[in-house]
């Protein structure tokens, strides 16, 4: 297990040039590694985490103390096995887990950056990744991956630095959000902005935070994560620690109970501003948008061998829109595989125990690495 | 089912298929005719399967598979995308045999197809004397499970290659395991062949 590190990567005479117009420097990064890169630095893969994922990917958290995110997957002898690679997971920018984002100390005010914090995107995102890399003097990473928004990232690798990245692992993701993507978004900032603790951005040296706000955002997203059948077969419409109906609006069904506790215990380890940002980032992110709209065109340089994954219950990313990367990979040529795993979990299943999920990626990747 | 035997199948295969080229295996199960062709024929390869199982067995031999189904998944792929399209036992078994064909010509330079010929003279026994569906070694289900939809024999066949433009340049000879050139309809293959094996492109 390795420690957090957190690296200052561009400054204030050559910073980074934002999609906006805009631009950040210095950038600071905080990330985690596991294992060793080896003297041909051949053996790195790239985690991209989600909306609330952040680096410990395989390490314990340090404000929940639960396993990392993505344990299940990565570490000795598991799908990405940390005895043969080196898994490098950075904190997106925008985010509020020590990289550069609106809670951190804007260099010019030396206050918070808050709503002054310039609006990112995917794209900008991947370029404050490059940057790590570049750092690392990694040339090619053999493998990139992620799931959700991770994935979005992992499509714009792909898309920018083809010849970065000599496998990627997309999952359970979009080339672009659809309407309905968006207007969940939606949802969570407008429930995130109609707190008045919010104060337009700036609570951060306040005594009141809007949790309120970020729980809501945080339980109308949970929905969304999980399928009607598994939300069904694990709560049902059973009662919460009682017999009988309350007759009033507190937590009578397990699921209000558990909605609520998943709200609240997120807001103890994510900043309300970093989720307006990111969301964001996620709405605007199309990868066509430098190619007049054509899939074809994003991804013309890509020469990568590319596994995609799906899952039957996702509504949130499903099947049909992951299909289109494969569609588009297939045209151009490229060595594309392309899964669906059946499974009731809905968009959380990639962070989930799925075998077969499990079994699909330690295939590819232990074969590719073979290859190599 | 399999075509009489697996081994000699993927030699008549490998046989008519020039080294190097691209190819997709359409149904290609645990990737055993790629595993064949990539170390015969040193082709680029890849597969479309249906069978989860299947794909993840792929995978971890390092082949390259898309989860599809012929029906539906081959309109994704551009014209020409490969040098050949492999479509073995499978025909039978797909919802319009006829746009699979012509799906199969049309993504690829020339297609390999091979299918259980209905027209075997133990299937006409078996009709004819038993008034029993056949089951033998190639259609090896009852016929309350049987996947397959679309019988046909090695005649019905050229038929319709005929009728969809697609030409039929070479016939497997079963018994001396190669490719022949076609020369129209024979009578011994209606009658005695189990399977139609066949080598076709668009005209």
């Amino acid at each position: 297990m390795e420690e957090n590190k957190i690296v200052e990567l561009s400054s204030k005479e050559r910073p980074l040039l934002l999609d906006c117009g805009k631009s950040l420097g210095p950038v600071k990064i905080a990330y985690t590694t596991y294992g060793n890169l080896n003297e041909q630095k051949s053996n790195a893969i790239l985690i991209c985490h989600a909306l609330t994922g952040d680096q410990y990917v395989a390490s314990q958290h340090p404000i929940t103390k639960k396993e990392g995110w993505w344990s299940n997957v990565v570490g000795p002898n598991k799908s990405i096995d940390t005895n043969k690679f080196f898994v490098i997971c950075p904190n997106i920018i925008g985010g509020c887990m020590g990289s550069t984002g609106p809670k951190e100390i804007d260099p010019l005010t030396q206050k918070e950056f808050g709503l002054n914090f310039p609006v990112i995107t995917i794209s900008d995102m991947v370029k404050a990744q490059k940057l790590l890399i570049d750092y690392l003097s990694i040339e090619k990473l053999f493998c990139v991956t992620g799931g959700s928004m991770g994935g979005m990232l992992v499509l714009e690798w792909l898309s920018k630095f083809p010849e970065y990245v000599h496998s990627a692992i997309p999952i359970a993701t979009s080339v672009n959000h659809s309407a309905q993507n968006i207007a969940l978004n939606e949802l969570a900032r407008q429930s995130i902005m109609a707190d008045p603790n919010w104060q337009s951005g700036n609570y951060y040296e306040t005594d009141n935070q809007p949790t309120k706000g970020l729980s809501v955002a945080r339980m109308a997203a949970h929905i969304s994560y999980l399928s009607k059948e598994s939300l069904h077969q694990k709560f049902g419409r059973n009662l919460q620690d009682k017999n009988e109906l309350d007759y009033s609006f507190k937590a009578d069904f397990q699921i209000e109970s558990y909605l609520r506790h998943q709200g609240i215990s997120f807001v103890d380890r994510f900043d309300a501003n970093s989720y307006l940002y990111i969301t964001r980032a996620m709405d605007y992110f199309d990868i066509t948008a430098n190619s007049n709209g054509s899939l074809i065109e994003a991804f013309k340089d890509t020469k990568s061998k590319v596994l995609c994954i799906s899952f039957t219950s996702d509504w949130l990313y499903p099947t049909s829109e992951n299909k289109k990367i494969v569609k588009t990979l297939n045209a151009l040529g490229i060595d594309v595989s392309f899964l669906e795993i059946e499974t009731e979990n809905g968009h959380d299943s990639f962070l989930l125990h799925e075998p077969e999920f499990f079994d699909a990626l330690n295939g590819f990747i232990s074969s590719t690495w073979r290859e190599l | 089912m399999s075509l009489i035997n697996k081994t000699k199948e993927f030699k008549i295969i490998s046989n008519v298929i020039t080294s190097k080229s691209n190819i997709i295996d359409i149904g290609c199960s645990d990737g055993s005719l790629i595993e064949y062709l990539k170390l015969n024929n040193n082709v680029v390869a890849r597969g479309m399967e249906i069978d989860q199982s299947k794909i993840r067995t792929c995978l971890s031999k390092g082949i390259s598979v898309v989860e599809g189904d012929a029906d539906t998944d081959l309109f994704d792929y551009p014209d020409n995308l490969f040098d050949y399209s492999i479509l073995t036992y499978t025909l039978q078994a797909t919802k319009n045999p006829k746009v699979v064909l012509e799906q199969l010509v049309r993504i690829a330079s020339k297609a390999i197809v091979s299918f259980p010929n209905f027209g075997h003279w133990s299937i006409a026994t078996s009709l004819f004397f038993n008034r029993e569906m056949p089951v033998n070694s190639t259609l090896d289900y009852s016929w309350y499970e049987t996947p397959n939809l679309h019988f046909c024999t090695i005649n019905d066949f050229i038929n319709l290659c005929e009728g969809l433009s697609i030409k039929i340049e070479k016939k497997a000879d079963l018994r001396k395991s190669v490719f022949k050139e076609f020369k129209g309809k024979s009578l011994y293959d209606s009658y005695f062949s189990e399977s139609g094996l066949f080598l076709i492109s668009k005209k």
